[in-house]
C-alpha cells in the first residue's frame, strides 16, 4: 500500500536573555549547580512571577520574522502537572492567548519552495535539569525559569527531508534574529516530531507517534525516515500504530518506545491570576518590527543581487551566520566579491578546520583578507603567493608586511619579464611550433616555464599576455 | 494596646513586655507558632529615626508571611520545618517603618479555614472565653491584638479570614483593596482572592498601618500604582450626607435578636450624625450561590498554588522508592484530611470536561455578584451589615469553610469583598452575652478613607477605641 | 457523569500526588453529593454572555520587568531547606523520563 507521511513539529527554543522569564536571577550556561537561582525559580512558597521585558521583545521578533499575527495583549496560563523538574507544580505558559498565531516558514522541497504553516508561537518557562546516575537523580535548578518560546507547526511536512529542512530553516531564522543560541546539541533548541501515516488519497489523520530527544538536524531526518519505514511495515502487516512517545537512539539509528500515552493528560489549564494582562505599546512593537536584523532569505537575495554571487556560494555563506557576517566585513574593504566569497568559503573554512578553531575564535582580520584580495587583483602578488600570505594572515599578520618581509613583490616590470619570456621561448622551439599549429595548451606550458624561471614572482596574467604578443611576433 | 501607648524612650522594655505577655497567654490562647528573637532588630533600631511611624512597635505576623531565616509554617505540617530564604514585601515595609516582629501567629492550615481549629499547633482560643473559637484563618493575629499583646497584627483574608475573627475577638480587622498591599512573600491560598490586611484596636492605628503597608511593589504584578494617602491626616468622622446602604438580605437572615438590636442601635446613631442610611436588596439567587462559587474558585486556585509543596526542595519530605512515591508520601502526611479533600474538589473543577460547569461558571457568577455590589456602591459611599450572625461559637458548633446545602448568607457575605477586591473592614460594635460583635463596612475600590472615616464615627459611638481584654488565666 | 466509586477518588487523589483513606473517600462521596446540588444551583444562574472574571480588577498593565539581574540567592540558601543534597544538587530517587 502507498502511504502519505504527515509530520508536525514542536520546537522549544531558549531565549537569549540575561534573566529568567519570571525572575531576576541570571540565565547562565554551565554555572555551578543551583548557583543561578532565587526563590522564584525554586518555587518557594509565596513567590509571584514578574514578566521579563526582553523575553517578550525577543518573542515579538521571532513572531514577526515567522509572519505570525501578534497579540498585543499578553496573557499567561498555568499548565498543571507534577514532576521533580517543575518547581511550582505548574508551568506558566500561554495556552489560551499565544503571542503569535498563524505564520509560516518557507523551505526548499523537491517540488520547489513550500510554505510550512505555523499554528502558534508562545512564551513559557523552562524546567530544571536532571542528571540520572546510579545513586539517583540530581536536580540543578539553574535552567528552571529560563525563557522559552515554543513554535508549533501545522502538520504540513511530508518527508524526513522536509522535516529537516523546516528545522534547519527555523534554526537559521532564529539564529539570524539573535533571539536564541539554537544549539540543538546543548538543548537550547529542542525538537519534538509528531508523525503519522495515512493512505494516499485519504484525509483523516492516522495514529501518530511523537519522537523526542532529537539533538541534531541530521537526526531529525534519520528518525523520521526510520519511523516512516517502521509505521508502514506495521500497517502493511495489518497492525495498528500505538500512540506513544518514542526517542531516537543514535547508536541503533532507530526510534525506540519511551512511554505509551494513556489518553490525553489533562493539564487543567487556567488563566494565571498573578499576571494581569499586559498591553504592549503599539510603538514598541512597531519599533521592534522595524529594526529586525536581516533574515537569511534576504541575505541570500542581497548576496546574489548586490555581490553577484551564485546560488551555491550565497547559500553556503548564509547557512553559517558567523561566516556570512565575516564575509560582509571583508566586502566592506574590497569590491572583489566573488574572490572574497571563494576565499571565505574555501580557504578560511579549511584553515579554521585545520587549526580546530570555531568561527568565534577566527584570528583572521577581514580587512587583512580584503587587502590581500586587492593585492591579488592588482597583480601585486600571484594567487600562489596569496596562499602563503593567507597562512600569515591567519596568524594575525598584515598582508602588506608579509609581502615585504618575504620579498614577494610580483614581477610586473615588463622589460625584465620580456627578457625572461624570450629566453624561455628560445629554449622551447617545439612549443612555438605547437602554438603555431593551433595547440593553445602550449601557452600554459610556457607560462609555467616563466613562472619557474622567476621563482614564482612573475605576474601570471601579465606573463600570459606578453607570451601571446611575443609568439605572434615570431 | 494602641500605638500612642508605646513609650519610645524605652522600646526594649515595651517589646520585651509584649513578648512576656504573649508567652504568658500561650497556654490559654495557643496563638503563637514561633517567637522571634528580637535582639538584632532592636540593635538595628538604634540607627533608625524615632519619628518613623512604627518606631519600636511590636508587631505579630500571621505565619504565612515569609520571614527570612525564621520558621514560617502556614500552620501546616508540610511546612513545619520551612525556613524562608527571603522576606515578604510587607516584612521589609514594617522593618523600614521601625516595627519589631515579635512572633509568628497561628492560622488555619494554609489559610484554608475559618475557625483556626485546623492549625498544626492546635486550635486558638478566644480571649473573651477560651472555650470558644478565635475564628480564622487569621486567628492567632486576631487574639493577640484583642489580648493587648501588640497594637497591630498582620493577617490575610481570602474569604473573610481577617474580618470574621476581628468580629469574634472585638478588634478592627482591615482588608484593603486588592492590589493595595503587595502579596509578594505571602504563602498563598487563592491568588485572585487573597488580600493582605491587619488587626488593630483603633481606627487611628489602622490608618497608620495602611499608610506603612500599602504601595506598588514590582514583584507583585497585581499590586497597584495608586498613590498612598496619609489616611490619619484625612481622618474625619463627619457623617453629614454620607450615603450608607444596609444589605437587607444579610440583616434579614440574622436570627439573633441581640445582634440585630446592636446593629439597629448603631444605625440610629449614624442617622443622628446626619448619615443617609437606606436598605438595599441584592439578588437573592445570586447571594445564595456565594458559597459554591467561592468554594470552587478558592479550591481550584489553591490546588495549583500548593502544587509546589512536594517535599523536594523544602518542607517535610517522606522517603519513597521513586520521586512519585516521595511526593505522594510527603503530601499525604503533610496535609490534613480536609486540605486533601479540598484539593480533590479544586482539581475536579479544573478538569477540561468540568471547567464550563464548575470553574468557568463560578468565574462568571463571580462577575455577576461583583456587579451587584458595584451597582450598590455606584450610589452609596459604603455598605454596612452585621459582620457575623452569631458570637464566636464553641468548636463543636462552628461551621468551617465547607460546602453546605444550607443558605448561610449571614455567615459568608463578607466573601463579596474578596470577589470584588473592594476594601472591607470589620469594627467592634459592642457585646452580646459578654462576647464581642462587630459590623462590617465595604466601600469603593481604593476608598479606604471612607471606611476609616465611618469607622471613626462608629468608634466614637461605641467608645471601644483601644479596647482589649484581660484574659482569665 | 462518571460513577464516583472508591477507585475514582483514589485516582483523583493520586493525580494530585497524595493518597486518601477509605474514610476520607466516604467523606468525599458525601461532599460530592452536596457539590452536585450546588452545581445545579449554579446552573440556574443565567450567565449567558457573561465573561469569566479572572482578576478582581481587570485593568491592563504596561509593566514589564527590565532584563537586569537583580536578585540571586546563595547556593547554600537555595539548598538550605532541601532534605537530600548531593554534590550541590537536589537529590531524589532515580526518575525515569
Amino acid at each position: 500500500m502507498k502511504y502519505e507521511t504527515v509530520i508536525g513539529i514542536e520546537i522549544h527554543c531558549e531565549l537569549k536573555t540575561k534573566t529568567k522569564m519570571f525572575s531576576g536571577a541570571p540565565v547562565t550556561f554551565g554555572a555551578p549547580a543551583n548557583s543561578c537561582v532565587n526563590e522564584i525559580d525554586l518555587g518557594h512558597p509565596g513567590i509571584l512571577p514578574c514578566v521579563n521585558k526582553e523575553a517578550v521583545r525577543l518573542a515579538v521578533m521571532a513572531a514577526t520574522a515567522l509572519h505570525c499575527e501578534i497579540d498585543p495583549l499578553v496573557k499567561f496560563d498555568r499548565k498543571n502537572y507534577y514532576y521533580s523538574d517543575l518547581p511550582k507544580g505548574f508551568q506558566i505558559t500561554q495556552q489560551f492567548h499565544p503571542i503569535g498565531t498563524g505564520g509560516y516558514v518557507e523551505i526548499e522541497s523537491e517540488e520547489g519552495v513550500k510554505q510550512i504553516r505555523l499554528n502558534r508561537i508562545h512564551m513559557e518557562e523552562d524546567t530544571a535539569k536532571q542528571f540520572h546516575n546510579e545513586a539517583g537523580t540530581l536536580i540543578d535548578f539553574n535552567r528552571a525559569g529560563t525563557p522559552l518560546i515554543e513554535i508549533v507547526s501545522e502538520a504540513d511536512m511530508r518527508s524526513g527531508k522536509e522535516a529537516a529542512a523546516y528545522v534547519e530553516k527555523l534554526r537559521s531564522i532564529l539564529h539570524y534574529l539573535g533571539v536564541s543560541d539554537v544549539k540543538m546539541e546543548e538543548g537550547s533548541m529542542r525538537c519534538d516530531v509528531n508523525i503519522s501515516l495515512r493512505e494516499v488519497g485519504t484525509t483523516a489523520f492516522g495514529v501518530k507517534t511523537e519522537i523526542k530527544n532529537l539533538n541534531s538536524i541530521a537526526n531529525v531526518q534519520k528518525a523520521v525516515e526510520y519511523e516512516i519505514q517502521r509505521q508502514s511495515e506495521l500497517l502493511d502487516q495489518g497492525e495498528s500504530i500505538i500512540q506513544e512517545t518514542r526517542r531516537f537512539d543514535e547508536a541503533k539509528k532507530a526510534t525506540v518506545s519511551m512511554r505509551k500515552k494513556e489518553g490525553n493528560v489533562d493539564y487543567k489549564y487556567f488563566p494565571e491570576p498573578n499576571i494581569l494582562p499586559i498591553r504592549l505599546a503599539d510603538d514598541w512593537i512597531k519599533e521592534i518590527q522595524e529594526h529586525l536584523p536581516e533574515l537569511p532569505d534576504a541575505r541570500i537575495q542581497r548576496y546574489q543581487s548586490d555581490y553577484g554571487l551564485n546560488d551555491y556560494d550565497a547559500g553556503v555563506l548564509v547557512n553559517n551566520r558567523d561566516l556570512a557576517n565575516f564575509f560582509d566585513c571583508v566586502c566592506e574593504h574590497t569590491g572583489e566579491y566573488k574572490l572574497a566569497a571563494n576565499w571565505t568559503i574555501v580557504e578560511l573554512t579549511a584553515a579554521l578546520n585545520k587549526a580546530n578553531y570555531k568561527m568565534d575564535q577566527n584570528p583572521c582580520d577581514p580587512k587583512h583578507l580584503a587587502d590581500m584580495i586587492n593585492m591579488m587583483k592588482a597583480g601585486e602578488i600571484s594567487s600562489k603567493q596569496a596562499k602563503t600570505v593567507f597562512e600569515e594572515i591567519m596568524l594575525g599578520k598584515d598582508p602588506k608586511t608579509v609581502v615585504e618581509e618575504k620579498g614577494m613583490k610580483q614581477m610586473s616590470d615588463t622589460t625584465e619579464l620580456l627578457r625572461m619570456i624570450n629566453e624561455v621561448l628560445d629554449q622551447n622551439p617545439k612549443s612555438i611550433e605547437d602554438f603555431k599549429n593551433g595547440k593553445d595548451r602550449a601557452i600554459g606550458f610556457l607560462v609555467g616555464q616563466v613562472m619557474k624561471a622567476s621563482k614564482g614572482q612573475a605576474n601570471p596574467a601579465m606573463t600570459n599576455q606578453l607570451i601571446k604578443e611575443e609568439l605572434s611576433k615570431r | 494596646m494602641e500605638l500612642s501607648s508605646i513609650n519610645k524612650n524605652n522600646i526594649r522594655e515595651t517589646v520585651l513586655q509584649a513578648i512576656k505577655k504573649a508567652k504568658a497567654l500561650q497556654p490559654a490562647l495557643n496563638a503563637v507558632v514561633t517567637f522571634v528573637d528580637v535582639e538584632e532588630q532592636l540593635q538595628k533600631l538604634e540607627m533608625m529615626d524615632p519619628q518613623l511611624p512604627l518606631y519600636g512597635v511590636p508587631v505579630v505576623l500571621k505565619d504565612n508571611v515569609n520571614t527570612k531565616g525564621i520558621l514560617t509554617t502556614a500552620s501546616s505540617r508540610m511546612l513545619s520545618n520551612y525556613i524562608p530564604v527571603y522576606d515578604a514585601h510587607i516584612v521589609e515595609k514594617l522593618k523600614d517603618a521601625g516595627a519589631i516582629i515579635i512572633a509568628k501567629a497561628s492560622m488555619d492550615e494554609l489559610g484554608m479555614g475559618g475557625t483556626n481549629l485546623s492549625a498544626y499547633t492546635g486550635p486558638v482560643n478566644n480571649p473573651y472565653d477560651t472555650t470558644r473559637i478565635s475564628g480564622g484563618s487569621s486567628g492567632g493575629s486576631a487574639v493577640l491584638t484583642a489580648a493587648g499583646v501588640t497594637p497591630i497584627a498582620i493577617g490575610t483574608d481570602t474569604g473573610d479570614s481577617i474580618r470574621k475573627p476581628a468580629a469574634y475577638n472585638g478588634v478592627i480587622g482591615m482588608k484593603p483593596t486588592y492590589g493595595r498591599i503587595s502579596r509578594y512573600g505571602i504563602i498563598p491560598y487563592a491568588s485572585s482572592l487573597d488580600h493582605v490586611g491587619y488587626f488593630s484596636t483603633s481606627i487611628e492605628d489602622a490608618c497608620v498601618a495602611l499608610s506603612v503597608l500599602a504601595g506598588r511593589d514590582d514583584r507583585d504584578m497585581t499590586s497597584s500604582y495608586e498613590a498612598v494617602p496619609n489616611y490619619l491626616q484625612s481622618l474625619n468622622s463627619d457623617m453629614q450626607g454620607k450615603r450608607i446602604a444596609i444589605i437587607d438580605n444579610v440583616q434579614n437572615a440574622i436570627t439573633d435578636s441581640k445582634i440585630k438590636e446592636n446593629f439597629n442601635t448603631l444605625i440610629e446613631q449614624m442617622k443622628q450624625r446626619g448619615a443617609i442610611v437606606e436598605s438595599v436588596h441584592l439578588n437573592e439567587d445570586l447571594l445564595s450561590v456565594i458559597l459554591p462559587t467561592y468554594y470552587i474558585l478558592a479550591n481550584a486556585e489553591a490546588t495549583a498554588n500548593h502544587s509546589n509543596l512536594d517535599g523536594i526542595r523544602f518542607g517535610m519530605r517522606e522517603d519513597g522508592d521513586s520521586v512519585e512515591e516521595v511526593m505522594i508520601h510527603s503530601r499525604t502526611k503533610g496535609f490534613s484530611t480536609n486540605i486533601r479533600k479540598r484539593f480533590v474538589v479544586g482539581s475536579y473543577s479544573l478538569f477540561v470536561e468540568n471547567q464550563d460547569k464548575l470553574f468557568r461558571k463560578a468565574q462568571k457568577v463571580r462577575r455577576l455578584l461583583v456587579d451587584e455590589v458595584k451597582h450598590v456602591l455606584d450610589t452609596y459611599d459604603a455598605t454596612i451589615v452585621s459582620a457575623t450572625g452569631s458570637i464566636a461559637p464553641h468548636p463543636q458548633d462552628s461551621i468551617d469553610e465547607q460546602l453546605s446545602s444550607e443558605y448561610l448568607i449571614a455567615e459568608n457575605h463578607m466573601i463579596l469583598g474578596n470577589f470584588s477586591g473592594y476594601p472591607s473592614m470589620t469594627i467592634p460594635s459592642g457585646f452580646v452575652d459578654d462576647m464581642p460583635v462587630g459590623i462590617n463596612l465595604m466601600a469603593k475600590p481604593f476608598d479606604e478613607q471612607t471606611l476609616f472615616n465611618l469607622g471613626k464615627a462608629i468608634q466614637e459611638e461605641t467608645g471601644l477605641k483601644g479596647k482589649t481584654v484581660e484574659v482569665k488565666l | 457523569m462518571e460513577t464516583k466509586d472508591q477507585a475514582y477518588f483514589k485516582r483523583l487523589a493520586n493525580q494530585l500526588m497524595f493518597d486518601v483513606s477509605d474514610q476520607e473517600i466516604k467523606e468525599l462521596q458525601t461532599e460530592f453529593e452536596i457539590l452536585e446540588e450546588q452545581i445545579k444551583m449554579l446552573e440556574r444562574i443565567n450567565t449567558d454572555g457573561v465573561e469569566e472574571m479572572i482578576y478582581p480588577f481587570e485593568q491592563e498593565t504596561q509593566f514589564l520587568r527590565d532584563d537586569v539581574v537583580d536578585h540571586t540567592i546563595a547556593r547554600e540558601d537555595a539548598l538550605e531547606n532541601v532534605k537530600a543534597v548531593m554534590a550541590g544538587h537536589v537529590h531524589v530517587p532515580k526518575v525515569v523520563k
